[in-house]
């Protein structure tokens, strides 16, 4: 799939998406790197803060993976943040994704995901309503968000602010009748109050990857929260070490707070950091900024 | 008739040895001349020596005096040249036996009223002399404790330019003042802040216990008024105590720099914490007759600097040569001089310009924000720390916890104190002080792990991303926690805190990705 080569598709091409054609305002044409969505197959957009909170990033890497692996296409901004990091997940959970520009397809913008730039090519396609070399201005990404959510069936917004760019993303998919689902949070967390108020507002919360599969009619045995959390992985866990990770939470905690953590009582100091450091290198804890440890994704499956 | 009188010039630590020679000569004008490559301040001496004698008793002869510095081509700056040249004056004019005059050497500054002042550098002019096989010193009386510290040689306080005179010339005792560094150095300490102030924070502790154990370089990072500040000012208190020979080390520092205090000598580490807004050469030292900066200040003790990103790139990248070679190398338009400059680098910074990363709900500062705050430090001085540890936010719940006893700075110094033991026996015949001077080449000698470690680090080093340079850090922050737990051997246990403490590192600091 996919070449290099970027392609203009006027309104009038055959190959131009049937998404896009009825929306208020629709494109005039479009410029294509790689492919196209395929229109048999349901998209989701998941799209987020640039400032995402760890718990955020987590979130939006479990769901953009087991969206894919039901083998639905991932649709974002490619933003810093809840975009690309949903992406980037996509790709290499072996998925497909699609990257919406507010900027000519050959601008790298943001630099830190240059990565899937070049990625997804290969597993997707970069799309953008302006020709090669159109420079990234904020004025442009308020129209890009209306082509996102055209391509897409549905939105997930994992993390937003009360105002921000996601909820122009939100106000274009209710105008073109798309369904929404929101990452509900707590009340006093300034990152989680758009979503809650979308929620608030009738969207759907996304209490789980498959209340989003079943908004696309998809329907799978569902209930997978962090109590019922991984079996499998847990057993291979000594006590001590399913304690420690017990204590941990998906925002960060800092190594200070673990250790006074009572339930570690009994756990000596060095353990615990040993403990922390094996956890890190199983995948299921992450370290942010320093001696900050939180949950990881992994943890939910 | 003509007199030397031996004296010692310094130019920054580097002491040379200087002669006063005086001749008076019957021919020609009654003139007094002074020659000998002096700054303006030896030249003005000339006034002040003339009208210290005559204040003192003595008379001038009306006839040509030439006093010469010698050797000519250095340059001579400083007023302790006042003394030697004073009393050089007198003996040539037949005042003081010639005799024995050979093995003394003084330096001191006159009063018009021909009082002998205190001067700088008085200690490394003392050891220097008696490295030349003087024996006796005459310094300011003010000086007397200070050039006491020196064995093997006398040192004698005068008053004034009369008693100097009268001492020469065997009509008065002077008792050699002598001073007992290891007796000052036992007398108890009392310590500005202990650690047993700071509640909670036992990570944060523990991590700076291991930097000093192994004298690591180390940067705490907490969000604002998470006491990185107050933890730090509690590091003397359990620094390990001061040898004689690093007290005199550090005293002759002190001294060139005229920064020592009543007691003569510095009898605790130094810890020296300029304010952000120092500049390159404060740091440094220098200046036209080059003084000690902070980093020679804080030799065999602790360079700390509170909000590392606030100081000037310039400032920060100086630390650099004396971080490796633990001197520092200073030159000038008059000469270059080194000062010696090893010690235990501390530094305090903030997770971002506000303060608050990675709480989400606090801190909006955004991704590229966060890494420009981080980047003000280059990787290279990044790459001389070893630990980095986080200071935690206080809640009211650690503040009202009284009941619970928080450990005292003595105990940990007894930790930290053990383990400088060990690392001394270890490194017994090297030129190795401590952990942190392991070079790449040692490591493998004194860090050796075994196969499960070997595992471990294999591990860490790619799901960590862990650079090499990180990875001989590692091994030598466990090699001191394995000392603190007196383990010849190198654990897991060791290895996975090594690893929390790793430096930090711009790329990860997003958490992984």
């Amino acid at each position: 799939m996919g070449t290099g080569e970027e392609r203009y598709i006027s309104a009038f091409d055959k190959d131009f998406p049937e998404k896009l054609k009825n929306i208020p305002m629709p494109p005039a044409g479009i410029y294509v790197k790689g492919a196209l969505p395929n229109p048999e197959i349901p998209s989701v957009a998941i799209i987020g803060a640039r400032e995402a909170s760890a718990y955020g990033i987590s979130v939006a890497r479990y769901f953009s993976r087991e969206l894919s692996k039901a083998g639905i296409q991932i649709i974002s901004g490619m933003a810093r943040g809840i975009d690309g990091t949903a992406q980037r997940e996509a790709i290499l959970s072996g998925g497909f994704s699609f990257g919406v520009l507010g900027c000519g397809t050959d601008i790298i913008y943001p630099r830190e995901n240059a990565d899937i730039f070049k990625k997804i090519l290969d597993a997707g396609g970069l799309i953008s309503e302006y020709p090669v070399g159109t420079a990234p201005k904020k004025l442009r990404f308020p129209a890009r968000n209306r082509i996102i959510s055209a391509l897409s069936d549905c939105i997930l917004v994992v993390e937003a602010r009360e105002k921000s760019g996601t909820k122009i993303t939100v106000s274009h998919a209710l105008e073109q009748g798309k369904d929404i689902l929101a990452v509900p949070g707590r009340i006093y967390d300034p990152l989680s109050r758009g979503c809650n108020s979308l929620i608030a507002d009738g969207a759907a919360p996304a209490l789980s990857p498959e209340s989003v599969l079943e908004v696309l009619g998809i329907f799978r045995d569902k209930g997978r929260t962090k109590d019922s959390l991984n079996k499998n992985l847990e057993e291979k866990l000594s006590s001590e070490e399913r304690d420690v990770l017990h204590c941990l939470d998906f925002d960060p905690k800092g190594l200070e707070e673990i250790i006074n953590d009572r339930k570690l009582k009994d756990v000596a100091r060095e353990r615990i950091i040993s403990i922390l450091l094996k956890l890190q290198l199983l995948g299921l804890v992450n370290e942010i900024g320093r001696q900050k440890y939180h949950l990881t994704d992994k943890i939910l499956k | 008739m003509f007199s030397s009188i031996n004296t010692v010039a310094l130019n920054g630590m580097d002491a040379k040895l200087v002669r006063a020679e005086t001749d008076i000569s019957d021919g020609g004008l009654p003139i007094l001349e002074m020659v000998g490559f002096l700054a303006g301040e030896v030249k003005e001496s000339k006034e002040r020596i003339k009208t210290a004698l005559r204040n003192s008793g003595f008379l001038i002869p009306p006839k040509r005096i030439t006093v010469n510095l010698s050797p000519a081509d250095i340059k001579k700056s400083g007023s302790a040249f006042d003394l030697p040249v004073a009393i050089s004056l007198i003996q040539a004019m037949g005042l003081i036996p010639e005799e024995g005059i050979g093995s003394v050497c003084m330096a001191g500054e006159l009063s018009l009223s021909g009082d002998v002042i205190g001067i700088n550098g008085v200690l490394p002019m003392v050891m220097y002399a008696r490295d030349k096989g003087f024996k006796r010193f005459i310094v300011p009386y003010a000086n007397r404790e200070e050039g006491g510290a020196a064995s093997e040689i006398e040192v004698i306080g005068v008053k004034n330019l009369a008693e100097a005179a009268e001492y020469l010339s065997g009509n008065q005792e002077i008792m050699p003042s002598q001073m007992s560094v290891r007796q000052l150095l036992r007398q108890s300490r009392e310590y500005e802040s202990d650690f047993s102030n700071i509640r909670g924070q036992k990570a944060l502790k523990r991590g700076i216990e291991v930097a000093v154990s192994g004298m690591h370089n180390i940067l705490i990072i907490g969000p604002p008024g998470s006491g990185k500040t107050m933890a730090a000012k509690c590091i003397p208190s359990i620094l390990p105590e001061l040898s004689e020979d690093e007290c005199l080390e550090i005293s002759r520092i002190y001294s060139v720099a005229g920064a020592l205090g009543p007691e003569g000598l510095v009898l605790q580490r130094p810890f020296v914490n300029p304010h952000h807004t120092v500049t390159a050469q404060a740091l440094a030292g220098g200046g036209s007759k080059p003084r000690p900066g902070a980093v020679s200040m804080s030799h065999r003790g602790v360079l700390f600097l509170d909000e590392l990103p606030e100081f000037t790139r310039g400032a920060l990248e100086i630390l650099r040569q004396p971080m490796e070679d633990k001197e520092i190398h200073i030159s000038r338009a008059a000469g270059s001089c080194t000062f010696p400059a090893d010690f235990l680098f501390a530094a305090a910074m903030n997770p971002c310009k506000c303060g608050f990363y990675p709480d989400r709900s606090r801190c909006s500062c955004s991704e590229p924000e966060v890494r420009k705050y981080l980047s003000k430090i280059s990787q290279p001085l990044i790459d001389r720390i070893d630990i980095s540890v986080e200071a935690q936010e206080i809640n009211f719940e650690d503040l009202r916890r009284r009941d619970e006893e928080e450990e005292t700075s003595a105990e940990i110094r007894g930790r930290v104190t053990d383990a400088v033991e060990i690392q001394k026996k270890r490194y017994e015949g090297t030129k190795i002080k401590f952990n942190a001077d392991l070079k790449i080449g040692d490591l493998k000698r004194y860090c050796p792990v075994g196969e499960k470690e070997e595992e471990l680090l294999r591990e860490a080093f790619s799901k960590l991303g862990l650079s090499v340079r990180a990875y001989h850090r590692i091994l030598r922050c466990a090699r001191t926690i394995a000392d603190l737990y007196h383990s010849d051997r190198i654990n897991t246990d060791h290895l996975a805190e090594a690893i929390a403490y790793r430096s930090i590192d711009r790329r990860y600091w997003h958490g992984d990705r």
